[in-house]
């Protein structure tokens, strides 16, 4: 942009403030990166280059842009693409005037920060005045508008402001407040309107917020702060600051004191601020065409364990061979500025005769295959004003071929790939329509198909290959509108809004999918919307014209999709507000909610979707071959020098020991099948509680049935060791909800000793479960068993489930049923699980259970719900707190050791999780005198696309309970490990991922793998090994149970009890 | 600055194409220099077309965006009776390929003024002389308009060989008219200022040529010059999936066949449920279920039919006659089209059990054996297998003094 020329922003609508702000941030992102980039350049003269690295991170925007940055920020996708929103923000700053005061105040604030570096102080406080005072003289014209935004600023500044000065515990104040700063930014546009005052803050808090952003990203070093501090004002001072080379800017400014210059300057004055005086001198003096060299490949944590017996696994993974020796990273400079992204794309693409054909630009930050001079400078012409624009190309990096950095861009190319032999993409994956089986009976078509994904882990680079199933509806939803009408005439809307909002659907029109987030009843095709160029135009002629589809049914209400607020790639457009689509041109994607419950039906779809084995590494096969026999895909490939194996992987991996099985009197070891359920109706569990006042109510129709069961109940309890009386048995009227519901609440009431209810329900019925639940949960606790009727029904089964269901009301009690040995003294082990509803109706709820004795058969469980305004951590805490506590009632002492498993963490929350989350937790014992346990934090990742095959005898089969495997496909940052637990029934080996965050306890990688493993066999529904650690099985369902059907807490007094099983 | 044109100008061109085709209708497209196949992506959805074709000499840049031409991924799901093919083709304008024969339109966007002058004349003899199409839509710069572009100069794009003025291109077209015997009328998209449009004409100017003497079959006039050459490189095709392709039409007619049938079932075996029940709501399903069914016949029949039924497999089924199908679900009304052609597609599919004179559809009816939520595991009692049942040498293990060793 041109800086003489005030920026043109008056014909952006109010609206679009939010949006528009994130759209520039590739400006801002350019910066931070720039500076980043460059400094491995003069890493070898500096002593603090440690600390550039984060500055990096400031652009962690993944999710955005399809170029990641430096290998440390890989993992940081969810997370930062918070404070990375919060940038956008900032980066629209540069459009504002800061009056005068605030650039004394942001300069107060960052010499605050600044304070540990001696020296450095007074030469910015110096550039600091000029850019503030020279932006407000420039910034007059605009100050309507300014104010708005800047009430955005201020709303950031706060909030951040508030979390992120002097903390105890630093890390954690300042990640929390990247949160709140984002939080406020979407609001923006809501407090648009905004007063002078307001104004005269912003620069302040905006210089906090990034400061603070600066310290939540690059926690070492004050270093980082004091540049990212510094970086807003500059880019406020001028767009013309993309400001990459230090050598460059420190040239600058003493040679050229014009205008543009002064307006380099903070960001270059920031630049020796960061460093010594030292660094300055040589950064200044080092040419800036130092030879580089190629990027050194980080060794690993140590990870490996030992014990079991090896074996060897194949996995879904193909190694990948980078032929090219290097990829070269540029860094591209317009000058005059180029804002508009398109604009930087067209201006590149003039220049392929320079940079070859293939490119990987994201509008700043360029990769090449080839090498091209340490600096190429080119020229454009900009179309709009005839101005010329040089370009200069500066190379910062020499990447190895197989860098983190090029995985985004070789996932595009993986994407053109998969799309060139021939696969349709729905949502993320690739399927084949064209192979397609066919559900008559239950509307449905599955789709085989792959999901990949080219991915960097310790062994290398690999392409991961996953199987997947899309489960497509062969009726519109409009035809799904009309079933349910005929189904239900009075219920209709509630029903259809039931059964659509949150499901994802596919339109005759385009490949995109939209989620359904409501129904508007009061619209129709007939209705109007206004077009980009703000046209209006009835759904019915919008279709007819653009699709040439005609819409028949003209009363059908339309579906609502909400997209989340985010720019366009290129930063132009900004898609808000609702997306409208008509029913009858929408097709339901995924496993209809009804199926799900419908066992049979399942069995005719899983049949299809869970693929043994064989069939995996089948499909994974042909996939390599369609591939490796298509030139056109092959050539693609090449492009980048990319040659993909056409091996499926095998390594070594290990089975763990197995585990022995503690009862009360007598203990087995486990089986190959590592199932038990013979042996727990045989003996007694570890501890019963008599059931001297329980009563079963039943329906009219069920007498029989409940008759038989509690006989059959009688009959098994013994050899279990459980003390049965016969309960109170209560017919009921009829099987209405109501009826359910008041007689048990007249029974509690006349029983008040009563210790269990039992329900024979008839039929999945959701509502009269729920209750059923809510009553026994919340209203009047007291544990409670749900039956249905037709799981007892089955006369020979009978037995069978009756003792089942005995050992499962044992727990509900309080009982303990089984138990491993644990060599570790005075451990808890806490699981925690979030339940998010897929409808988005209700919160999202967050499980909690932690053992409180040493034989880990007691269990203390609390939730908490995740409200919009407080982070879940906080909730976490309570819990944690409370299970201290009861820890030590139980027990006289605290924990000495505490291991947490947590579920429900992706991978690019991981940094949150260790930046945050964890200090919280040993915060929480700062509450005891004295206490310093030692914690091990492992987050538990279920939904990975990792499988795992045994490989004997040249052929794959499913690899045996216990297979773990910590080496070729684990992450280079972090001590991790695949464990496959259970025995897998159908279809392939999936394992759980396991990454261990913390480890004050000094646990071995040995001792984590196999007291997960252990973990893993203490599910008390279940005689066998499950996929998770038992306590996040037990999170899990707790979380499920009160998300699901209680929608709020249940009553403490149950907290003991396993009452959620 | 430009005049700016609101929609752009090349987005005004395509919609002249297709609003011309919303109007005539015609069955085979071929776009000469489709380029990115950009007006392809367009028509491809008007499926009163059934054959439509790109042509371009730069075979990369078709390629680059031609996958964009597939099928959407609900064409699988619910294929329409339209068809509709896709071929595109790396060629030149200037050559003949008897493979663009016969076909209803022919359209050249901003081609033209891209060829040399001498090689605008070949393109006027192998469009309206070899490939002669019942129509021709040719669009072009109007050199006129330039004078209003301050910044051009020369030509509109570098790649240009001529702009012609409004006189210069009626003088050519004319003359093609008179050649290959078509007739022509001029129109334009791009309007000037009110006051100068006469002046000036329209800033892209697009001649459509309509062939004269269609009442001869074009079956003739193709067979005069019966070379079949095919000088041009066929880079992708595509068929999109039609009803019309009688496998396609089986397969979706037997599924809704199958869809329909579970469903009647479905609501017949609630309501001999709810009979057995002594629900107060039930009389109102009932009444309900009836409507839905469409009509109270329909009910007995199905339940009629079931009282036949025990097959000898001990398999019990209900039936459902294929006549209450074909009444009750329209769709399967309108693929079959009678009930005889019903039977028999039915008749021979293996996915679809008919009774003895086929009549009926067969679907079985099973007691679903559903497992209560609460209940994990289905165990299975018989065979109390031996069991493993040996002391494990519980080596004493001590992780905290492993860990402090490690220390």
């Amino acid at each position: 942009m041109d800086p003489s020329r005030p920026p043109n922003i008056s014909d952006m609508k109010g609206v679009y403030w939010p949006g528009c702000g994130r759209g520039l941030q590739p400006e801002e992102m350019a910066i931070g990166r720039g500076r980043g980039l460059l400094f491995p350049t003069e890493a070898p003269g500096i002593g603090q280059a440690r600390g550039f690295p984060p500055t990096d991170a400031n652009s962690p925007g993944q999710e955005v842009t399809p170029l990641p940055t430096e290998p440390g920020v890989g993992e940081a996708k969810g997370l930062f693409v918070k404070p990375y929103d919060f940038r956008g923000g900032r980066a629209r700053g540069f459009l504002l005037p800061p009056a005068e005061p605030k650039a004394g105040m942001a300069r107060g604030s960052i010499l605050q920060t600044l304070e540990p570096q001696p020296g450095p102080q007074p030469p910015e406080t110096v550039t600091l005045e000029t850019s503030g005072s020279d932006a407000a003289m420039r910034g007059m014209p605009i100050h309507g508008q300014a104010s708005t935004l800047l009430s955005m600023f201020r709303g950031m500044g706060i909030e951040s402001s508030m979390f992120s000065i002097g903390r105890g515990a630093p890390l954690v104040g300042r990640g929390a407040s990247g949160d709140k700063g984002d939080v406020k930014l979407q609001g923006a546009s809501a407090r648009a309107i905004s007063t002078p005052e307001n104004t005269g803050q912003s620069g302040f808090m905006m210089g906090r917020g990034s400061s603070f952003l600066g310290q939540s990203l690059s926690p070492q070093m004050m270093v980082g702060i004091g540049r990212a501090a510094m970086s807003p004002l500059g880019v406020r001072g001028g767009p013309a600051a993309i400001p990459s080379f230090p050598s460059d800017n420190v040239k600058s400014v003493p040679q050229t004191p014009e205008a543009q210059t002064a307006l380099h300057s903070p960001p270059s004055q920031a630049e020796p601020v960061a460093t010594t005086k030292d660094a300055t001198k040589l950064s200044a003096v080092m040419p800036p065409t130092t030879e580089l060299q190629m990027e050194a490949v980080q060794l690993p944590p140590n990870k490996a364990g030992t014990q079991g017996a090896p074996i060897s696994i194949g996995s879904n993974h193909i190694p990948i061979r980078c032929k090219n020796e290097a990829v070269y990273q540029y860094h591209i400079t317009f000058t005059p500025n180029v804002e508009l992204m398109s604009m930087r794309f067209g201006m590149m693409k003039e220049h392929r005769t320079t940079t070859g054909e293939v490119v990987a630009f994201d509008g700043s930050i360029l990769y090449l295959p080839v090498k091209l001079d340490n600096v190429v400078i080119v020229k454009s012409l900009r179309k709009t004003d005839n101005e010329e624009i040089q370009i200069k190309i500066q190379m910062t990096k020499i990447l190895p071929p197989n860098s983190d950095l090029c995985i985004s861009f070789y996932n595009v190319v993986l994407r053109r790939v998969m799309k060139i032999i021939g696969l349709k993409l729905v949502g993320r994956n690739h399927y084949d329509p064209e192979s397609a089986v066919i559900l008559g009976k239950h509307g449905l078509q599955v789709w085989p198909g792959y999901s990949t994904s080219i991915r960097r882990t310790d062994g290398g680079l690999y392409l991961c290959v996953d199987v997947s199933h899309k489960v497509l509806r062969t009726h519109s939803v409009l035809d799904v509108m009309n079933t349910t009408y005929q189904q239900s005439k009075e219920n209709f809307q509630d029903e259809c809004t039931k059964e659509l909002v949150g499901c994802i659907v596919i339109t005759r029109y385009n490949n995109r999918t939209y989620r359904i987030d409501a129904i508007d009843w009061n619209k129709s095709p007939k209705d109007t919307f206004t077009l980009m160029d703000g046209t209006t135009v009835t759904f019915m002629e919008y279709y007819s014209k653009n699709y040439g589809i005609t819409i028949k049914e003209m009363g059908q209400p339309l579906l609502i999709h909400r997209p989340k607020e985010r720019s366009k790639p290129g930063g132009k457009q900004i898609i808000t507000g609702e997306i409208l689509l008509v029913p009858e041109l929408s097709f339901m994607t995924g496993i209809p909610e009804k199926m799900r419950k419908d066992f049979k039906a399942m069995k005719d779809l899983t049949m299809h979707i869970n693929v043994s084995t064989e069939q995996h590494t089948q499909s994974i096969n042909e996939l390599l071959k369609n591939i490796s026999t298509n030139p056109e895909s092959l050539k693609e490939l090449s492009r980048w020098g990319l040659e993909i194996g056409s091996d499926i992987l095998v390594m070594k991996g290990r089975t763990l020991p197995l585990e022995t099985i503690c009862l009360r009197s007598s203990s087995f070891a486990t089986g190959a099948d590592v199932s038990w359920s013979r042996e727990i109706v045989r003996d007694a569990s570890i501890s019963s509680i008599p059931l001297n006042i329980w009563a079963v109510f039943y329906p009219r129709r069920c007498a029989e049935v409940a008759e038989e069961l509690i006989t059959t109940f009688n009959k098994v309890a013994g050899p279990i060791g459980v003390r049965l009386q016969r309960p109170i048995r209560i017919e009921l009227r009829d099987d209405r909800t109501e009826t359910y519901v008041k007689t048990i609440h007249a029974q509690l009431t006349s029983e008040p000793n009563l210790q269990l209810v039992v329900c024979i329900l008839v039929g999945n019925r959701d509502d009269l479960y729920s209750a059923v639940k809510k009553l026994c949960c919340v209203k009047n606790p007291i544990p409670s068993q749900a039956i249905n009727a037709r799981t007892i029904s089955n006369p020979q089964k009978l037995r069978s489930v009756a003792q089942k269901i005995l050992l499962q009301m044992n727990c509900k009690l309080g009982g303990e049923l089984w138990t491993v040995n644990v060599p570790l003294k005075h451990l808890m082990v806490v699981g925690v699980d979030v339940h998010h509803d897929t409808s988005k109706v209700h919160q999202s709820v967050m499980g909690f259970v932690a053992s409180v004795n040493s034989s880990l058969t007691r269990w203390y469980s609390r939730v908490t719900f995740q409200t919009p305004s407080e982070e879940l951590i906080n909730g976490f805490r309570v819990c944690f707190l409370a299970a201290l506590q009861k820890y030590y009632e139980v027990n006289h002492c605290l924990p000495e050791k505490i291991v947490v498993y947590r579920d429900g963490v992706s991978d690019g929350q991981l940094k949150m999780v260790e930046q945050y989350e964890i200090p919280q937790l040993i915060k929480c014992f700062e509450t005891f005198a004295n206490y310093e346990p030692k914690l091990v934090f492992i987050v538990v990742q279920k939904r990975i696309s990792t499988t795992l095959y045994s490989y004997a005898a040249n052929s794959f089969g499913t690899p045996p309970p216990g297979t773990v495997l910590d080496h070729t496909l684990t992450q280079k940052d972090w001590v991790d490990f695949y464990l496959m637990a259970h025995q897998s029934r159908q279809g392939c080996g999936l394992p759980t991922h396991y990454i261990s965050l913390y480890n004050t306890a000094n646990l071995t990688p040995d001792h984590l793998q196999r007291l997960t493993f252990k973990m893993c066999h203490l599910y008390w529904n279940w005689p066998g090994t499950i996929r998770v650690p038992a306590p996040c099985k037990y999170a899990h369902k707790l979380a499920y149970l009160c998300g699901q059907y209680l929608h709020s807490e249940p009553v403490i007094q149950l907290a003991d009890k396993l009452f959620f099983l | 600055m430009d005049p700016v044109f609101n929609p752009p100008l090349h987005r005004q061109r395509h919609q002249f194409v297709l609003d011309f085709v919303k109007k005539n209708k015609p069955k085979k497209v071929v776009d000469l220099g489709c380029s990115d196949c950009t007006l392809l992506k367009k028509l491809k959805f008007h499926r009163e077309i059934e054959l439509l074709a790109g042509v371009d000499i730069n075979g990369a840049t078709v390629k680059k965006k031609m996958r964009a031409l597939a099928p959407m991924s609900t064409d699988y799901l619910q294929p329409t009776y339209d068809q509709l093919r896709v071929e595109l083709y790396q060629g030149s304008v200037t050559q003949r390929d008897a493979r663009l024969r016969g076909f209803d339109l022919v359209t050249c966007i901003e081609l033209i003024e891209h060829l040399t002058l001498a090689d605008v004349e070949l393109f006027s003899a192998v469009v309206f002389g070899y490939m002669t199409p019942k129509a021709v839509i040719i669009s072009t710069p109007n050199s006129e308009f330039n004078a209003l572009f301050p910044g051009v100069t020369g030509f509109r794009h570098s790649d240009h060989k001529f702009e012609w003025t409004r006189a210069e291109f009626r003088s050519w077209a004319m003359k093609v008219c008179l050649d290959h015997d078509y007739e022509v009328e001029f129109t334009g998209v791009g309007k000037a200022s009110p006051g100068q449009q006469e002046s000036i004409g329209f800033c892209s100017q697009i001649g459509v040529f309509h062939r004269l003497g269609l009442r001869d079959s074009c079956n003739t006039a193709l067979a005069d010059s019966g070379d079949d050459v095919c000088s041009y490189t066929l880079l992708h095709s595509i068929n999109y999936p039609t009803l019309r392709d009688n496998n396609t039409m089986r397969r979706v007619l037997v599924s809704e066949v199958l869809y329909w049938a579970e469903k009647l079932k479905n609501r017949w075996m609630e309501e001999m449920t709810f009979g057995l029940t002594e629900s107060e709501q039930c009389m109102e399903e009932m009444e309900e279920m009836q409507t839905a069914c469409g009509g109270k016949e329909m009910t007995t029949e199905v339940e009629q039919c079931d009282e036949v039924l025990d097959l000898s497999e001990s398999h019990r089924c209900v039936s459902i006659p294929l006549a209450v199908l074909w009444s009750s679900c329209p769709k399967v009304c309108a693929l079959s089209g009678s009930l005889t052609n019903l039977r028999h597609i039915l008749m021979d599919n293996p996915e679809i059990k008919l009774n003895q004179d086929g009549s009926a559809v067969l679907v079985q009816y099973q007691e679903d054996d559903r497992d209560t939520e609460e209940v994990d595991v289905d165990l299975d009692d018989s065979g109390f297998a031996e069991t493993r049942r040996f002391s494990h040498p519980a080596e004493q293990e001590d992780w905290d003094a492993e860990a402090a060793a490690a220390l």
